[in-house]
């Protein structure tokens, strides 16, 4: 089975592990293995603007490295946040000289001191953004292919209505990131056609839902996920579909608040695309961690006529 | 709660205009440490008007620019604006003039941080929070609103 390098990040090793392991599961029904970095570290989160901060480029970098090295070409990976700050520190490497030679100083510097590392002889040589850094949804649609996707599926998701929200990170800067056209982006609404559910677009979908404003405003986010949710709501979505793990958290825990603040709101399920893809390639609603979300997803999943969906529901 | 809950009229205060103010020091500061051209911006407004926390914000986006552009640093780094952006990029996808707003932005954050004060510390998050908001929101918080 072929085997691709995959960057979990820390959000989908704990927090997020349903993500994750959807995410491996659906990968092994589509004939590819995520293969789990040997030795990796938090990537940041957040890439740095300011051109003075290399420092933050080092931890993504030295990452992009280790899958170099390792004779890999290509890197998966699944949380926006990671996938934004590998790509941005990726474009930096490649497109500035001066900060391509200072990372690379950084990185030199540090190299001896990782005595974790099986230890081999190869000459030094400089990173200089060989590897190419995709989501897995870009692996789906340019590798994969979309159009494939359908042949084996074994649970097609006939009979729900399903919004793609798209968030930030993962569509912007558009000139780094370029994996799809940021203000009217398309990659997860043909990914959850492909899957045979019903696709709801709504005004809403490339907004900010607060990322970390959720910890230091809450408020703030609050607003704004009642925004994007109550808009897709009067779309006619049943369930919103997002591939980042903030997303999910801001979407998925906010609407208790929201419903208190809110008097007309109506819980809405979220679900990862990766779960979606898991479920309709035959794997149970008990392999996707359903118990880790908020709001229950269970009149989806019965809306779902599958046989593993009429199991649900305890 | 109200949808207009936190929300403050932008309040510009009323500035006299002279020519030092123009790519003085501070202004040009930014304007090397973003790697932006801030003398590009024509005030169109379009980053303010897409930007999902204006309403939240005392001075918006396309004024920030303004006053950066007018060297205004006691304004700017005072500002609720640097500390409610969450850093969403909409603003820089939509700049005509191709300015990267967010990264004036952040740039901004980082210089009023200079000052060694957070505007959010570790021990202001509630142990519940602590526990379950996903690593990016975490790192992602004090990476942009603490030293
Ligand atoms: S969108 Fe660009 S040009 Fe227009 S006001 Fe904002 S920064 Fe200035
Ligand atoms: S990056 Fe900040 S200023 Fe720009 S649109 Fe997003 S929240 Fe508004």
């Amino acid at each position: 089975m072929a085997k691709v390098a995959y960057y979990p990040g820390c959000a989908l090793k704990e927090r997020s592990s349903h993500l994750d392991r959807s995410a491996r599961d659906a990968a092994l029904g589509l004939g590819f293995e995520l293969d789990e970095l040997e030795t990796w570290t938090c990537c940041g989160a957040v890439p740095p603007v300011s051109s003075e901060r290399v420092m933050n480029l080092i931890a993504p970098s030295r990452i992009l490295k280790d899958v170099r090295d390792s004779g890999r070409k290509e890197l998966i990976t699944i949380c926006d946040f990671c996938y934004n700050t590998l790509k941005r520190a990726n474009y930096s490497i490649r497109n500035d000289e001066v900060i391509r030679k200072r990372v690379n100083a950084f990185l030199a510097d540090d190299d001896p001191e990782r005595t974790y590392l099986e230890s081999d002889d190869a000459p030094w040589v400089d990173y200089d953004g060989e590897v190419k850094v995709l989501h897995l949804l870009e692996y789906l649609r340019d590798i994969i292919g979309f159009e494939n996707l359908p042949a084996g599926l074994k649970n097609p998701l006939k009979g729900i209505n399903i919004a793609p929200y798209y968030g930030c990170v993962m569509l912007r800067p558009e000139k780094e990131i370029k994996l799809d056209n940021p203000e009217n982006p398309t990659i997860i609404d043909e990914f959850t056609r492909a899957l045979g559910a019903g696709v709801v677009s709504f005004p809403y979908r490339t907004e900010c839902c607060g990322s970390y404003l959720s910890v230091s405003s809450p408020d703030a986010s609050t607003r704004l996920c009642y925004r994007i949710l109550s808009s897709a709501r009067a779309n006619g979505a049943d369930a919103l579909v997002v591939s980042c793990p903030l997303c999910f958290y801001n979407l998925d825990s906010r609407q208790e608040a929201i419903a208190e603040a809110y008097p007309d709101f109506k819980p809405m399920p979220i679900f990862y695309f990766t779960q979606l893809l898991s479920l309709a390639l035959g794997n149970g609603p008990e392999k996707q961690g359903f118990d880790m979300h908020c709001v229950d997803v269970s009149p989806i999943l019965e809306k779902l006529d599958t046989p593993e969906a009429a199991e649900v529901g305890e | 709660m109200s949808q207009s809950k936190g929300v403050s009229p932008p309040k510009n205060p009323p500035l006299e205009l002279n020519r030092e103010m123009v790519r003085g020091e501070f202004g040009l500061r930014v304007d090397e440490l973003s790697g932006q051209k801030l003398y590009d911006c024509y005030q169109c407004g379009n980053c303010s008007s897409g930007c999902p926390l204006a309403q939240e914000m005392d001075i918006l986006p396309s004024a920030m620019i303004r006053f950066a552009q007018l060297g205004q640093k006691d304004i700017l780094l005072n500002s609720g604006t640097i500390w409610i952006c969450a850093s969403c990029f909409q603003c820089t996808v939509r700049c005509p003039k191709g300015i990267d707003i967010e990264a004036v932005m952040d740039t901004l954050r980082q210089l009023a941080l200079e000052a060694g004060v957070d505007h959010f510390g570790p021990d202001e998050i509630s142990p519940e929070l602590a526990a379950e908001v996903p690593q990016p929101g975490l790192v992602g918080v004090y990476r942009k609103l603490s030293t």
